[in-house]
């Protein structure tokens, strides 16, 4: 009995050494990247420290962005005076729960939610601490609240930033770039809310310019080529909204389209980088900051969250994918940046 | 965060551990009992999440939509209890089949949508991360219901009849008994508990998602053999199956304590996967090196061994 508790301490103490150590290392780190030289601050009350808790789903190179945006933009506006805890749930839906819970018993200033399921346990957590959210796509469907109701702002303790991209832009860019096309393909993940209201928005703008749409829908990763293959075989041009599954088998999906000479118009940056061939990207990091601004307006200035309109992205950039362009014998117009490859 | 922020959650955190835990007295009825590795579980639980938000947000009950997750969960258990028992597909494959439709029908449920909210501010629900401490006593309670029914069922001559199916399935044959009937009974009462523990924990966290199962076989065993190696620890020789179960629940808790200290550690998220895994491989070995040492053979050996040889 005693040997086996002693054991279990040991494994427990040894493990917990080891989370300490990387803590100290990356808080190195983070205090290296953000924490600007500045010891006097434009901030409202300079005795108040704020704490603020990120909540965010899973680690992906557009939620990292949007995170990175918040920190950045309450760094610039509280410098020294905001500290930022930020959490990742590694996917779990519970997990988000559980830190959400924590940071309510921690009783901090303010909660930045980062994707649907951190959004909706921090809003189940507390209806007190304010809530700024990011990368939601829907706010109205992510929270329940009937599209009858929606007025702009939730009405509860929740505010923040949409990524919903700029869909009749992009079926408008579909439709520039592919004016012969008749068949296309919406290609997304069945288990993602966001890519399913997206899907459906675009499939309207896209009938209306007198394209016979079908959506092809995989489960995961272990099914996308499968599922592309056979959209490449009755599509002229596919198309894949902002989907999380998606942004992480692009290659996959590349390897698919490309050969079956089917181009791709992409709903972000991300995955226009892995397999489109153009999109109408907003940016994550720039949801993020404007995310970041809203949540200083709480902090410092009182604001009600209950009453802020959710803000959408800003401004929209027209990129395209010069590897994918070449391969396929596809020239776009002058407008169109070229995406940076590595 | 001070260790009293730890403290403040631990409430929530229990919660959720019971939650856990109930899921796991349900996988306890395949696993332990009848020795049969279900992998349907990760389905079930996200089947019982589907129907409690679609029964709550259509504005029945929370009552009505934790019986028929329940019923929900039963369904699910005999279709893997029939690609099992009738049809000869071998227990882990069966398991995976069942999981893999189980994805497919709860979009179904939902009617397509892959994540439904059920906000705490619009209905009457079980529990909520909202209501802590009211959430910890309801689940206590369930939990407690639930323990009394199971110990009173495997009690019973039929519930004995799917203890002696995990133990010894010619012997049971022998007597006269269904072993395929009962195996199906154990995987339709397991996922039936899982399903309810799934509408309780889309209730607890305000959504039901189509990915909330993944993962709950693991959360399930790791419970399951945390908990026994306590037991082990406390009680040894008077050990009994109340106690079992008890600390099957109890089991639930300790690994989202697990789970919060991690987080309260600020371990790198990435490496939860890992801690966890570690922490069950712990759990797992310790008794069984224990169990070697104290080996009466590797004693023999060492007094006498030479000597007789």
């Amino acid at each position: 009995m005693k040997k086996l508790l002693s054991v279990i301490m040991a494994s427990a103490l040894a493990l917990s050494l080891v989370a300490c150590g990387t803590d100290a290392a990356a808080k190195k780190e983070a205090s290296n990247d953000s924490e600007p030289a500045v010891e006097e601050t434009a901030t409202t009350d300079d005795s108040k420290t704020y704490n603020v808790g990120v909540i965010q789903l899973v680690q992906h190179p557009a939620l990292d962005a949007a995170t990175e945006g918040f920190q950045a933009a309450l760094v610039d506006k509280l410098g020294s005076s905001v500290n930022i805890t930020v959490e990742n749930a590694s996917g779990d839906n519970s997990t988000c729960a559980t830190i959400a819970n924590s940071f309510v018993s921690d009783n901090v200033d303010l909660i930045m939610a980062n994707a649907t399921p951190a959004l909706q346990a921090s809003g189940t957590a507390t209806s007190t601490i304010p809530i700024v959210a990011t990368s939601i796509t829907d706010y109205a469907t992510a929270l329940g609240i009937s599209v009858d109701d929606w007025s702009g702002a939730t009405g509860v303790n929740v505010t923040g930033t949409s990524d919903l991209a700029p869909l009749d832009g992009q079926a408008e860019m579909l439709k520039e770039l592919f004016p012969d096309a008749k068949e296309v393909g919406i290609i997304y993940c069945s288990g993602e809310d966001n890519s399913k209201f997206q899907a459906g928005k675009i499939k309207g703008y896209l009938e209306d310019y007198g394209y016979t749409v079908s959506e092809y829908t995989f489960s995961d990763s272990s099914d996308v080529a499968t599922v592309v293959q056979s959209a490449c075989g009755s599509s002229d041009v596919l198309y894949v909204p902002t989907d999380n599954v998606a942004a992480s088998c692009a290659e996959t999906i590349n390897n698919v389209a490309v050969t079956a000479k089917v181009p791709i118009v992409a709903g972000e940056e991300g995955i226009c980088k892995g397999c489109g061939i153009a999109t109408l990207s907003i940016s994550y990091y720039d949801i993020g900051y404007a995310a970041g601004l809203m949540a200083y307006e709480i902090l410092a200035n009182g604001a009600d969250p209950a009453t802020m309109d959710i803000q959408y992205a800003p401004e929209f950039t027209k990129e395209y994918n010069p590897t994918i362009a070449e391969q396929l014998g596809i020239t776009l117009p002058d407008d169109y940046v070229a995406i940076e490859m590595e | 965060m001070g260790i009293e922020t730890l403290i403040a959650g631990l409430p929530g955190t229990a919660a959720q551990g019971i939650i856990y835990g109930i899921m796991a007295l349900g996988i306890f009825i395949t696993f332990k009992l009848l020795n049969f590795a279900d992998l349907s579980v990760d389905g079930s639980f996200a089947t019982g999440g589907a129907v409690a938000a679609m029964v709550i947000i259509s504005g029945h009950s929370w009552i009505l939509a934790l019986v028929l997750a329940f019923i929900a969960g039963a369904l699910a258990g005999l279709i893997t209890g029939v690609l099992h028992t009738l049809l000869g597909i071998p227990d882990i494959l069966s398991g995976i089949l069942t999981q893999l439709a189980l994805y497919s029908i709860n979009l179904r449920i939902t009617g397509n949508q892959p994540n439904t909210p059920i906000s705490v501010d619009k209905y009457n629900l079980a529990v909520s991360l909202r209501y802590k401490t009211d959430a910890l006593i309801t689940v206590l309670v369930i939990a407690v219901i639930i323990i009394s029914i199971m110990y009173w069922f495997f009690g019973t001559e039929m519930g004995s009849a799917i203890r002696a199916t995990g133990t010894n399935p010619a012997m049971t044959k022998a007597q006269g008994i269904n072993v395929n009937l009962m195996k199906a009974l154990g995987l339709v009462l397991s996922n039936a508990f899982v399903a309810f523990a799934g509408a309780l924990s889309a209730q607890f966290n305000g959504n039901a998602d189509v990915n909330m199962g993944r993962g709950a076989i693991v959360i399930g065993l790791a419970a399951i053999i945390i908990g026994e190696v306590f037991c082990n620890a406390l009680f040894k020789k008077k050990r009994n199956f109340i106690l079992t179960l008890t600390f099957v629940v109890f089991g639930g808790i300790l690994y989202y304590l697990f789970i919060a200290i991690v987080l309260w550690l600020k371990m790198p998220a990435n490496d939860m996967k890992l801690f966890t895994a570690i922490i069950v491989a712990i759990f797992l070995a310790v008794p069984y090196l224990k169990n070697k040492h104290n080996s009466s053979f590797r004693k023999a050996a060492k007094r006498g061994g030479k000597e007789n040889a």
